[in-house]
């Protein structure tokens, strides 16, 4: 841990800020971009009324939910159903702390920056519980379940594939990881773990709860899932946090597999970005092109494929490392 | 100024952990009580990071909050403890009893070997590399470390074993 300085606070509170404003940034941004991406893969404008191509749409939408009355179902725990989208927000912000934006936008450089990152995204799962179970309603409680089903058995196989990427670099460090590929893509990791990268990449659509793994909220069964219940800001939150969950796990993937911040030429945050957003683009892609799976399939490609290709691919790299 | 920082964080720590603690123990409320019990680890999270081991404050976080915490809440779910359920009625005097017993009972086996082998006090607490960790952990108690594991294996296969038993029937 670094020495406790006037200066450590400044960057840590100026790194704070920055990623609240890049967070909620991001997801006006995002939700514009998906309904775009949406309505061009199914041949339909998307949002064109507000503002130039409907960029103006979000704003829009965040007024609209900061206005909204919220509601809570008469029979609800009332502590713990308000408490479940805070807590569902407030880690968000810690786990932007650690990545590796550019070597000069980095908040907070840890030496186990990655397993901090691993440890706090856990609290969502919890969030989710809570919320399912404090709603006092069939399809919240049946969305809240699935949600932990999914999230604990994805997060095998994700720890998995980052566990191997660790090994091979020696360093829990993101910056570190970075430091350590190069600026073309054949120095990248994905190049020399491109199984990790493909277990790490399905593994964050069951995490994050997106198509076609996203069953906790499965409009057509289960109305909303685990969030039936909130309205205004309580659904707001639980929002931002999936699109700040969506972006980490896609800027966790640019740091340990696509070379961080570095490029072919003019290294800096924007290589970081542009990757970040070329993942979240395939997220989306993925999204309205795939039908939603069922709850057993996905199950079974978790735990029938997924666990035992981590686990494999995990043995050979240490096998690797070991020989060379 | 250091000192008063630390001191008044490990207070808050302090706080943390004991009002989740009563928390888990006096809320009629099954859920409630488990709110509270996810308090008291975090607390404890909090200090492993005041005493300079963020290794052992993140798998904290990631084994007891992250998985065990939610697997406990995932039976909870199933057993449909609604509020107003049995559970809700104030427990018998000789219940509170039984668990304070059970309760001190680690309390009464660690302290001998705790008194007896007191560990050196420091004036400040030094951070331990993440890589010598590993190395005390894979050289010099190697046995312990793999016998923990055993008793882990042992403990999942009785689960196990216990769960079939039942379905059988």
């Amino acid at each position: 841990m670094n020495e406790f300085s006037l200066w450590t606070v400044f960057t840590l509170v100026v790194g704070l800020v920055a990623i609240l404003a890049f967070i909620a940034g991001n997801a006006m941004a995002l939700v514009w971009m998906e309904r775009k991406v949406a309505g061009f893969i199914q041949r339909r404008p998307g949002p064109n009324q507000l503002g130039p191509a409907g960029v103006l749409q979000s704003v829009a939408d965040a007024v609209k939910l900061l206005f909204k009355q919220i509601l809570k179902p008469s029979n609800a725990d009332s502590i713990i159903f308000f408490l479940a989208p805070i807590l569902s927000f407030f880690p968000v912000a810690l786990l932007f702390m650690p990545l590796p934006f550019s070597p000069f936008f980095t908040a907070y450089s840890p030496n186990l920056g990655l397993l901090l990152i691993l440890a706090f995204s856990g609290i969502n799962v919890l969030a989710v519980l809570l919320a399912g179970w404090s709603s006092n309603n069939k399809y919240s409680l049946y969305g809240a379940a699935r949600g932990v089903s999914q999230s604990v058995a994805y997060e095998i196989p994700l720890l998995l594939a980052v566990l191997a990427i660790a090994f091979q670099h020696g360093t829990l460090n993101l910056s570190e990881i970075v430091e350590q590929q190069g600026g073309w893509p054949w120095q990248w990791n994905v190049f020399t773990q491109p199984l990790a990268f493909l277990i790490y990449f399905i593994s964050i659509f069951g995490e994050t709860n997106r198509s076609p793994f996203d069953l906790p909220e499965a409009e057509s069964e289960l109305t909303a899932g685990f969030h039936t219940e909130y309205s205004g800001m309580g659904f707001a939150l639980f929002f931002l946090a999936e699109y700040a969950n969506m972006v980490l796990v896609c800027c966790v993937a640019t740091a340990l597999f696509l070379g961080g911040w570095k490029g072919p030429f003019l290294d800096g945050f924007w290589w970081f970005l542009a990757k970040a957003y070329g993942l979240l683009f395939i997220m989306m892609w993925v999204r309205w092109t795939y039908p939603r799976a069922r709850f057993d399939m996905l199950l079974n490609l978790n735990w029938k494929w997924l666990l035992p290709l981590g686990a494999l691919n995990l043995l050979a790299t240490a096998f690797v490392m070991k020989l060379f | 100024m250091m000192e008063i920082i630390t001191r008044l964080v490990f207070g808050l720590y302090l706080l943390v952990i004991l009002g989740g603690a009563g928390l888990a123990v006096f809320s009629a409320n099954l859920v409630r009580a488990f709110v509270g019990m996810v308090a008291t680890l975090l607390g404890a999270a909090g200090l492993y990071l005041l005493m300079q081991s963020p290794f052992l404050a993140f798998m904290q976080l990631l084994i007891y909050v992250g998985a065990i915490c939610v697997l406990i809440f995932f039976a909870l779910m199933l057993t449909n403890a609604y509020q107003g359920g049995d559970e809700s009625a104030p427990a018998p005097l000789s219940k509170f009893a039984r668990s304070l017993l059970a309760g001190l009972a680690p309390l009464v086996l660690l302290l001998p070997t705790v008194l007896l082998h007191p560990v050196a006090a420091k004036e400040k607490p030094e951070a331990t590399p993440l890589a010598e960790l590993g190395k005390v952990l894979l050289e010099e108690y190697t046995v312990p470390f793999e016998l923990i594991s055993i008793i882990l294996l042992i403990a999942m296969a009785g689960g196990v074993f216990l769960a079939w038993e039942r379905r059988n029937r």
